[in-house]
């Protein structure tokens, strides 16, 4: 059988094909053995040429959590990527407009008005979580086109505050 | 002693307390907000009663509602945690007055070491040294422009009613001050509900080494020793040890004795923790009383063997301190990292959300203090630490491989974590020397990003998708929404069958 998975924004392949009570994954041109034992539902034990590894897992949706050797990472069926919490920059280059909120939380204050002019990185507005307050700066010079929120509104991840309009 | 004690906190702290109440046969009372209600702290508390609306003001913050559900549940004492009404010198004269024991300092005490301004006046006529800052809190803007002016750049603004790194900002010129000025009073009045700041020099390359304190009702004071708290991120501590590698024997006696000497001059009890700012040349400042128990205090309790929260108790109930200042010894070496839900990655961002799975360190001399569970929610509402690893090792050294290893063993997926970035704090060669700052995640963490995983780590994590999508697919899922894999289960394939019968 052959899944497809989205892993470090890279798209990789990998077959498994069951052999008795064994399975051989093949990945890019090698493939290798695997003895796996299931010892609950969130953990896997591999043996592979006699090497012990262990392999936590967990579920959410189309997102798979694996965590092995100290260090996780996330799992996700091709084209199901969430959108990663972009910064000033990242939007900038990408020449976003939208201005998003980072993370979930609480709007203090919004600095601009619309029709604004703004420079970039100047501060935009003021979103709380876990009592720290985050500074929401402009990731463009250009002047404010439309607010979506106001102060003391709950914003999600990823809710649009603002949208800007290149100069 | 007590027999019922209400605990007005949540997370981590909420669940330590209770576990103290739990050894010294005392029930517990736990409060809660509307989001809390399948917290730890609600599961394991004998009693639980609801006080409110998910944010703190209305709830954690809410005096009158928690006073009157101590009346309601018949406590005798509340121990306040930290955060939240653990400095409030209001809810403690709210308790004198409505005859519940505050396990904590007394009032007046906790009012003048709260008022950091007036403490530092008090201990500067004492003869105890202080940082260069601010002699009152101003009215006008003008008067900040002025002070920082005289004082020099940089300086640090500073909540009078907080800690924690609320409301706390370095100022490094003139035009910085005043929007730097307006973050940290909002901060301030959303964490303390008290906006005054002040400002003080900020001193570069300082090392934080404070010390912590017990005092009985009737004067006897002692010290357990230091604990170094210099790795900070936005000026919050993340990762806590002792001994500090900063300090000889005879340091250590001075700094102690003057800890000693500033709990005796604020008239301060119970447990407490005196601050100071130690510079390259070993020159050493009085800072501030915290005048609770500290996230921090596992780490003195590793390597003197002494129950902190015990104390607490017990002094607060008016038993006598038995310990003797020369019978207290530091034995070994005790770290302690912090696990916040924040993602080092992208600035410390705070992370809120459902932990899909939890897997605590286990193992010889390592203690976890936990709030969470697999399952739980992280609400957005509350200062993001989650849980702490503490472990403790004859020697630094060891206690640092320790800490490697148990970080290596914790599993926590769902949302993101300091775990991973833990650990390369740990592993750097810089806290191996025991040259840590306060700027030591700003000298050599500004940009961290988590190490790319190796091609074997990749194939094995795409190996694990692949089998458990497998495992999925032969999933049967009867009705009720019950699933049971055939691959895990005999049961399915036996067929009929019952057990002790005969073919």
């Amino acid at each position: 059988m052959e899944y497809e998975y989205s892993l470090n924004k890279a798209l990789h392949k990998i077959v498994l094909e069951k052999k008795g009570d064994r399975f051989i994954l093949h990945y890019r041109e090698g493939s290798f053995e695997a003895d796996i034992k299931i010892i609950s539902d969130n953990l896997y034990s591999l043996l592979i040429e006699g090497r012990s590894h262990l392999i936590y897992i967990a579920r959410d949706k189309e997102k798979k959590y694996i965590f092995l050797d100290g260090q996780s990472c996330i799992v996700q069926m091709p084209g199901q990527e969430g959108k990663r919490f972009d910064t000033g920059e990242e939007r900038a280059d990408q020449g976003k407009s939208m201005v998003t909120a980072p993370m979930p939380g609480k709007v203090i204050k919004i600095n601009v008005s619309e029709k604004e002019a703004i420079r970039k990185n100047q501060t935009l507005a003021i979103v709380e979580a876990m009592k720290m307050e985050n500074e929401i700066k402009s990731p463009i010079e250009g002047q404010v086109k439309r607010i979506f929120v106001r102060a003391g509104d709950l914003v999600d991840s990823e809710k649009p505050l603002l949208e800007l309009e290149p100069k | 002693m007590f027999k019922k004690i209400l605990i007005a906190n949540r997370g981590e702290i909420a669940v330590r307390v209770i576990k103290a109440c739990q050894e010294l046969g005392i029930a517990s009372v736990a409060v809660y907000s509307e989001v809390d209600r399948a917290s730890l702290h609600v599961q394991m508390a004998d009693e639980a009663v609801c006080i409110g609306p998910p944010p703190a003001v209305e709830s954690y913050l809410n005096m009158g509602r928690i006073i009157q559900t101590a009346h309601d549940r018949g406590v005798e004492a509340i121990h306040p945690g930290y955060g939240f009404l653990a400095e409030n010198p209001e809810f403690a004269r709210l308790c004198e007055k409505e005859k519940v024991v505050f396990i904590g300092p007394n009032s007046r005490a906790l009012e003048l070491v709260g008022d950091k301004i007036r403490a530092r006046r008090t201990m500067e006529k004492a003869g105890i040294p202080i940082i260069p800052g601010m002699k009152s809190i101003p009215k006008d803007i003008g008067e900040f422009d002025q002070e920082a002016r005289k004082i020099g750049y940089p300086v640090m603004i500073k909540a009078s009613a907080g800690g924690g790194g609320k409301g706390m900002r370095i100022v490094y010129s003139e035009d910085e001050l005043r929007p730097s000025l307006e973050a940290g009073m909002r901060e301030a009045k959303a964490a303390f509900g008290d906006e005054s700041v002040y400002l003080e020099k900020y001193i570069e390359e300082p090392r934080h080494v404070e010390f912590q304190v017990l005092a009985d009702n009737y004067g006897h004071i002692v010290h357990l020793f230091e604990r170094e708290c210099s790795i900070q991120r936005r000026h919050q501590k993340i990762v806590e040890e002792t001994p500090s590698q900063a300090l000889d024997p005879q340091l250590r006696q001075r700094m102690g004795d003057i800890a000693r000497k500033v709990v005796d001059v604020s008239g301060y009890n119970n447990a407490g923790t005196v601050e100071f700012l130690l510079d390259k040349h070993k020159n050493f400042y009085f800072l501030e009383v915290n005048a609770r128990l500290q996230v921090e205090h596992p780490v003195t309790e590793l390597a003197t063997g002494v129950d902190l929260v015990h104390q607490q108790i017990k002094i607060a109930s008016g038993e006598k301190l038995s310990l003797k200042q020369e019978e207290i010894r530091q034995r070994g070496h005790a770290i302690e990292c912090r696990i916040y839900a924040e993602d080092a990655s992208s600035n410390f961002l705070p992370s809120s959300g459902r932990i899909l799975y939890l897997k605590e360190p286990k193992g010889p001399g390592v203690r976890h203090d936990c709030g969470v569970y697999s399952g739980s929610e992280v609400p957005i509402y509350y200062d993001p630490i989650l849980a702490k690893v503490i472990v403790w090792a004859e020697t630094r050294e060891s206690a640092c491989q320790r800490m490697k290893t148990a970080l290596d063993d914790y599993v926590l997926l769902g949302i993101s974590s300091t775990v991973g970035f833990l650990k390369d704090v740990i592993s750097h060669p810089k806290f191996g020397e025991g040259a840590t700052t306060t700027g030591f995640i700003k000298n050599y963490f500004e940009q961290w990003k988590p190490k790319e995983a190796s091609q074997e780590a990749l194939q094995l994590t795409l190996a694990a998708a692949a089998f458990d999508d497998y495992c999925r697919s032969q999933t049967v899922a009867p009705a009720f929404g019950f699933r049971e894999k055939e691959t895990l289960s005999p049961w399915q394939s036996l067929g009929k069958w019952r057990i002790g019968e005969k073919d």
